[in-house]
């Protein structure tokens, strides 16, 4: 567990401590127990989602299809509910599939094709968004399934759903990248890809398969925005793909690639979700919200940016300390035969 | 040398301490014109310390600076540049995408009276410098197309731009071929015969022998050695380094038993690997020989499944090896530590352990999940056995020494137990305790039964440690045979040869 629970914690953790107290102090209403269930709502989709793009990320690779790959995916598992009749649990699945192949696809075109992650996830995100529009005359689709609605809002033991979903699948995603074989091959591909290919791993499969976790978890993501609403949209997921990175951000993952930890993701979007949340409660504008999530998103960078000169300053100056200084009494005094 | 005369400039008693570690302590040295002054010692000695107060990188702590026998002192870099002063760092400080003659006068471009640069003054300024040293390089030349020892020049022609009368090069020749080295040393003791001080930083000893008048050796911050042009001696230089008297610098085992283990036979690739050959012993150290772009690293590349084969076969224990990727090479027993331990070899964002597991994963693993409780305890095996320091096991391995960072680059392939290893350039820009630790290295594992094929560029090192050398000249074997037939001269000779052909090759 002390794997998992690691140092690259204490600082996430502690600014989304300090911005839950500000908010607690500053806004009545916000411990109460109806709001916290609700931020719990709230962070959830862009927290699984972020999850996908953290691991991208972890890879050195960056996912800036997620928010329109959602809207595509809404409005593919509306078509196939309203419209053809398919099972809800026949649908589901399938949505999965659906986000894990074109997640793959966008991997390989990434790895195999080695056009940088960047293009191919923003060519994504413009045509996805487009896909979308080619469902229902491009019109939203509404009412899908009474039995949808229970997955984002049921509840068991008094605990909302997306809670459960929150603890399993940070909880896969930590074991993943902390305790198995691909984990280990995603930080090394990340850290060193060059390094990797002669270490005998097989970095373009396993910068695809990042791409192919990023699509699963965003139609997970999916399932539970078209849930939350009950209907698929393709204006759904506008800038979520930005929101999931920069809750990565916020959790210190390196966009160099190689080090964070998945479950500072976690509290890097609670982070974002609570300043939301106060915002909200204080009755903010949303032009307000977006300023102060931009300047959040400066401000962890830049600590991270800080933090990182300020330990490589110590290790120029302590770097060489395992030099043995007891060499030094050993030293004859300098001669000066040159005199 | 006139030891008497007053030197350009002089450090009496100099003191530098960061916190924690006194880094120069009461240095002082001399530093005559018309002379090349060698400045040695392992990493972290104290080197750096020295070569940045004197380019005005920082200031000392207490003692004197004597220009020209009188007391003064550099207060930033610009006022070095001012007095004289030109650092050529070991990071190259030119642009690769400006031209040559552009970065020559970086910072101080010839206008003309409009205030808009003058090329055509930019480029014949550039030529007449460049002439001056007798190099032949285009000023209009992008300087990233150069190869490294011409870039190398460009960053003396800097120097010379400006008019130093001090020159400060550190660790100039850690990227250059052997021919570049002789233009660079050609061209250093034309500008010592113009009366220009030359501080010259290197870990290649031999080079020390050829080029230094005299020499300054530190350790932990002092000066432990200063002596004149007579007396310099490799391996008093290297006692004096690392303060011990080191028996034998190169530590040589025989272990080669007649076992084959490895055969290649006529290889060729399509990167200029022709009709290659040889056998390798079990336990063995084969030495392959030749000028940096000989093929020595194609050929490493071509058993390794880097580069595919266009011809040839190569078996392991007498069974055909199929390689199309490098995970094949690696299943079967082979391993390569790269010549650019940083680039190629280290995962910086890990601690020694996953670094020495790195290519064992799919053994450490059952279903995908790794044993972490085996990795620990192996990796934790190594460390101690190769003496790699304890902080490996706790901190990510950019807090390590080059050596450190060579040594657990090595203990990758006994964590993955290879059986063939090729060494690549192993002890290239580490300090000579950390040499000698590799090649105790190479002796345990040849007793242990593996081999070895060594690259290397420092003959003496390979002529010391290989059992046999395969000289290689234009991507073939001219010849094998036993290391102790061949003389530090062969190589060169071979080397050179190499060279004369290719030369002729470029006039055809």
């Amino acid at each position: 567990m002390k794997r998992i629970f690691d140092s690259q914690l204490i600082g996430p953790f502690a600014a989304m401590m300090i911005v839950a107290l500000v908010v607690a102090l500053t806004t009545e209403r916000f411990l109460n127990p109806g709001n916290l269930s609700n931020l719990s709502l709230q962070v959830s989709i862009v927290a699984l989602i972020a999850i996908g793009s953290t691991i991208v990320i972890f890879a050195a690779g960056i996912d800036l299809s997620s928010g329109s790959m959602v809207a595509l995916l809404t409005m593919i598992l509306a078509q196939v509910l309203k419209f053809m009749g398919i099972p809800l649990m026949m649908a589901v699945p399938l949505i999965l599939i659906v986000g894990g192949l074109l997640g793959f696809v966008l991997g390989a075109i990434t790895a195999y094709g080695r056009i940088p992650a960047f293009i191919t996830t923003l060519a994504a995100l413009i045509a996805f968004r487009g896909l979308a529009l080619t469902f229902n005359n491009g019109s939203p689709i509404f009412s899908l399934d009474p039995a949808l609605e229970p997955l984002f809002y049921g509840k068991v033991a008094g605990i909302p759903m997306p809670f459960f979903y929150l603890v399993f699948f940070y909880g896969l995603a930590a074991f993943i990248m902390n305790f198995t074989k691909l984990g280990r091959e995603i930080y090394a591909v990340g850290g060193n890809p060059a390094a990797a290919v002669l270490t005998g791993i097989n970095v373009r499969k396993v910068q695809t398969m990042t791409f192919v976790i990023a699509g699963f978890m965003t139609a997970v993501g999916a399932v539970l925005m078209s849930a939350r609403l009950n209907s698929g949209s393709p204006n759904y997921g506008q800038t979520l793909e930005l929101q999931a990175i920069a809750a990565a951000v916020v959790g210190g993952a390196s966009l160099a690639g190689g080090r964070g930890n998945i479950l500072a993701t976690l509290m890097g979007a609670m982070t974002i979700v609570i300043v939301q949340n106060g915002l909200n409660l204080n009755a903010a504008p949303s032009s307000v919200q977006n300023i102060v999530l931009g300047a959040i998103i400066l401000l962890a960078v830049g600590i991270d940016m800080w933090r990182t000169e300020l330990s490589a300053t110590i290790g120029r100056l302590f770097g060489h300390s395992d030099q043995p200084a007891s060499r030094a009494s050993s030293a004859k005094p300098a001669t000066s035969k040159d005199s | 040398m006139d030891q008497n005369r007053t030197p350009l400039w002089e450090f009496v008693d100099v003191s530098k301490a960061y916190p924690g570690v006194l880094a120069n302590d009461k240095v002082c040295i001399k530093l005559l014109d018309g002379s090349i002054h060698g400045l040695l010692g392992e990493n972290g000695c104290g080197k750096s310390t020295l070569i940045k107060t004197l380019s005005g990188v920082q200031q000392p702590d207490s003692g004197q600076i004597l220009y020209k026998g009188k007391a003064t002192h550099i207060g930033d870099p610009q006022d070095a540049r001012d007095k004289g002063i030109a650092t050529v760092f070991q990071e190259f400080s030119i642009v690769p995408t400006l031209s040559v003659g552009e970065n020559i006068f970086l910072g101080n471009m010839p206008r003309n009276r409009f205030g808009v640069i003058d090329w055509k003054q930019v480029n014949t300024s550039a030529a007449s410098v460049l002439a001056e040293m007798e190099v032949d390089i285009d000023p209009e030349a992008i300087t990233g197309n150069l190869s490294v020892g011409e870039q190398q020049l460009v960053e003396i022609a800097k120097a010379v731009a400006m008019k130093a009368r001090m020159i400060i090069l550190d660790e100039p020749t850690a990227a250059l071929g052997e021919d570049e080295i002789e233009r660079l040393h050609a061209l250093l003791r034309k500008m010592r015969g113009q009366g220009t001080a030359i501080l010259y930083v290197s870990h290649r000893l031999d080079e020390v022998e050829r080029i230094v008048d005299e020499v300054t050796i530190l350790r932990s911050g002092r000066v432990v050695r200063a002596s004149g042009e007579t007396e310099i001696n490799v391996s008093e230089i290297v006692s004096a380094m690392v303060g011990e008297d080191i028996a034998e610098h190169y530590p040589k085992e025989q272990n080669a038993s007649a076992e084959i283990v490895l055969t290649a036979s006529n290889l060729s690739t399509k990167n200029g690997v022709e009709n290659v050959s040889f056998d390798l012993h079990k336990g063995e150290v084969l030495g392959l020989g030749g000028v940096l772009g000989s093929g020595r690293t194609e050929i490493a590349r071509a058993l390794f499944g880097v580069d595919t084969l266009t011809g040839g076969n190569v078996t392991l224990n007498g069974k055909l090896l199929k390689v199309r990727h490098e995970i094949d090479a690696i299943d079967a027993g082979l391993a390569l530590v790269p010549e650019n331990r940083k680039f190629d070899g280290l995962f910086f964002n890990f601690r020694a352990s996953g670094n020495i597991t790195a290519a064992s994963l799919g053994g450490l693993s059952r279903l995908g999940v790794l044993n972490l409780k085996s990795e620990e305890a192996g990796t934790h095996k190594l460390i101690e056995e190769l003496e790699i320091s304890p902080q490996a096991e706790q901190k990510t391995v950019n807090f390590l020494s080059g050596g450190n960072q060579q040594k657990i680059v090595i203990a990758r392939w006994l964590f993955s137990d290879s059986k063939v290893l090729i060494f690549d350039e192993p002890t290239q820009g580490i300090d000579i305790g950390a040499k000698i630790a590799v090649y105790k290295l190479i002796n345990a594992l040849t007793r242990a039964g593996k081999s070895i094929i060594l690259i290397s560029s420092d003959h003496d090192e390979l002529l010391a440690m290989s059992d046999r050398i395969a000289v290689v000249q234009h991507g073939s074997i001219s010849r094998t045979v036993p290391a102790s037939d061949l003389t530090h001269d062969d190589l060169v000779r071979a080397s050179a040869t190499q060279m004369d052909y290719t030369a002729t090759e470029e006039r055809q």
